[in-house]
């Protein structure tokens, strides 16, 4: 497996699992105009199994759930959801998939329980079962006490958490969250993520979008990663770690960072030095001692032990900053 | 039409219903204006109607009929806002990916608006009736008949209209200068025998034309259902029209900018 080929499914226990995939996409490409937003993507997502889905501003997230949920359609490859194809049969996809767009869509002038019982309704639901289903995704979300509120008066992260809660209404089977966080406060990214685990538990699939690393290595489901529109990484989050994750020492200077030979491969970009090493702990005294005069420039020095973010930086060659990828956020 | 798309409709009348509710003052407005209007041209009106040897004639003739055509065409603007608000908070693309099919939602959109016109043309028609001293001959069904076709046709307008326009301030200019235009043209500002030469060839283009047409067989002649056949049928021909329009230039995918 190299960082070309990247496999579709995270892992043995998806193939051997002998079922249909809740999302399969084999050789997806969708260009608008001249651009290429996503180039003969496959991805593999198994019944209960959470995928990361990364990738910097750009690189074709949103496009990717787009097509599955059927608003964009592919120029080339198939997508189908648990064995439907969205294009030909999208009323029989979107019964099984749930989307939480990554732009916060509600309807500001009517209650938390009104929002909620719309897509309960167009789901099918009638009566008594509308009012339970309410209850039954309120909870999880916080969301009990404030269903008679008008979601005009909530605050972002209580939008954000009705936003989520009207794509759960139809107990989808495969729930794509468009970068559910963002912007939202501590109490409800936990919430998310707590339901996120609970639903993925309970065989829902799941491909949740963020800009946060540790978000996705907090959930410890596996990992897809799109860089310019092409899947450039894809398995279980260990696997990545211990393919891709390099240990290294990283050096920030007060100016640019120094050309400076050392012992181990060194890549500067900008201020900081990044020095990829096996024991990054052992070797920083060495790594200082070779910085010889530089070293009164230097500012900081971490060590960056194998984790998603080094994955992040190997497979794409670009550091991934949540704080920046969402200043950049159109 | 199978069970589960007649609970979607009836789920997507509710919702509409209810963020309807939760803003009445345009319908108010809308209501309220045209009664308002009356009282201002009543007197022309009357002098207008007699001068064509109408004979009793109060002005309400024309006043009625006239000011509750002009503005059941503004409510185009509601069938505008219909749509371009999902666009606006970020909804339209949440439907799109809901189990309510394309037409399923269009039928949707089309209930509420179509019944606020009908609601708004009764209350016109009363409260104008009753305190402009409209005297009708002819017979109620027929006025029905005439009123349901045209606000279908203002409705199916709408909808054409909202499928050309990219965004809400096109809509509302297009939407208010069709009101006055049609107004105009169609003889609810000015009783049709009344009408500019270079007018009176042009009026049957426009389908207030026709509804004025239906409403003075009515209210002037004292016409009944046989009577107002031939405007009924051009209203739904304009309807089919504008139907038709919506069906080749609508497009779901296609963003709509709002109000922001």
């Amino acid at each position: 497996m190299t960082d070309t080929e990247p496999r579709t499914g995270p892992g043995p226990d998806t193939a051997s699992d002998g079922g249909v995939p809740a999302l399969a996409l084999r050789g997806v490409t969708k260009r608008y105009d001249a651009v290429t937003a996503l180039s003969d993507v496959d991805l593999d997502i198994a019944p209960g199994e959470i995928v990361g889905l990364l990738g910097h501003n750009g690189a074709g997230k949103t496009t990717l759930m787009s097509i599955v949920a059927g608003l964009l359609h592919p120029d080339a490859g198939s997508v189908r959801v648990l064995g439907v194809d969205p294009v030909s049969d999208p009323h029989g996809a979107r019964a099984r998939l749930g989307l939480a767009p990554q732009e916060l869509g509600v309807y500001p002038p009517l209650t938390v329980r009104h929002n909620l019982r719309f897509f309960a309704e167009l789901a099918g639901l009638r009566g008594r079962a509308v009012d339970r289903r309410i209850e039954e995704i309120a909870e999880p979300l916080g969301l009990t006490k404030l269903l008679g509120r008008q979601v005009a008066q909530l605050s972002g992260g209580e939008q954000r958490r009705v936003h989520t809660g009207m794509a759960l209404m139809h107990q989808p089977k495969l729930l794509l969250l468009d970068e559910p966080t963002a912007g939202v406060d501590v109490q409800t990214r936990e919430r998310l993520l707590e339901l996120v685990r609970a639903m993925a538990a309970g065989g829902t699939a799941i491909c949740y979008s963020t800009h946060y690393l540790p978000e996705v290595e907090a959930l410890d489901g596996s990992v897809a990663i799109l860089n310019a529109g092409r899947m450039v990484a894809r398995g279980t989050l260990k696997e990545l770690v211990r393919q891709h994750g390099d240990s290294a020492v990283e050096l920030t200077f007060s100016g640019s960072a120094p050309d400076i030979v050392m012992p181990w491969p060194a890549v500067a970009d900008g201020q900081t030095l990044r020095v990829t090493v096996d024991q990054p702990h052992l070797a920083a005294p060495r790594v200082l001692e070779a910085l010889g005069g530089s070293v009164g420039e230097l500012v900081n020095l971490r060590i960056v032990q194998p984790s998603l973010e080094s994955v992040f930086l190997q497979v794409t060659g670009r550091y991934y900053d949540a704080a920046v990828e969402e200043e950049t956020h159109e | 039409m199978n069970e589960g798309a007649l609970g979607r409709i009836a789920s997507l009348v509710r919702h509409d219903l209810r963020l309807q509710l939760r803003d009445p003052a345009p319908l108010i407005v809308r209501t309220l204006m045209p009664l308002l209007l009356m009282g201002f041209m009543q007197p022309l009106f009357r002098t207008a109607l007699r001068a064509d040897r109408v004979e009793g004639a109060t002005g309400a003739e024309q006043a009625v009929p006239g000011m509750a055509v002009m503005f059941t065409f503004f409510l185009v603007n509601l069938v505008g806002f219909g749509v371009f608000r999902e666009h606006g908070w970020r909804t339209w693309d949440r439907l799109r990916a809901s189990l309510a099919r394309p037409g399923e939602i269009v039928a949707g959109r089309v209930v509420v608006p179509l019944g606020m016109a009908m609601l708004q043309l009764t209350v016109v028609f009363v409260l104008g009736g009753l305190l402009y001293d409209l005297r009708m001959s002819g017979s109620w069904p027929a006025l029905v008949a005439v009123g349901a076709a045209l606000a279908l046709c203002v409705v199916l307008f709408g909808m054409a209209l909202v499928s050309l326009c990219r965004t809400i301030s096109q809509l509302a200019v297009f939407a208010n200068l069709a009101a006055l235009l049609f107004a105009g043209l169609g003889g609810a500002l000015t009783p049709l025998s009344s009408l500019p030469s270079w007018a009176s060839p042009l009026a049957p283009v426009v389908p207030s034309y026709w509804a004025m047409r239906g409403f003075n067989s009515v209210v002037l002649d004292g016409g009944g259902l046989a009577a107002v056949a031939l405007p009924v049928v051009v209203l739904l021909g304009f309807s089919a029209a504008f139907a038709t329009l919506t069906m080749v230039f609508f497009r779901f995918e296609h963003r709509k900018v709002s109000w922001s």
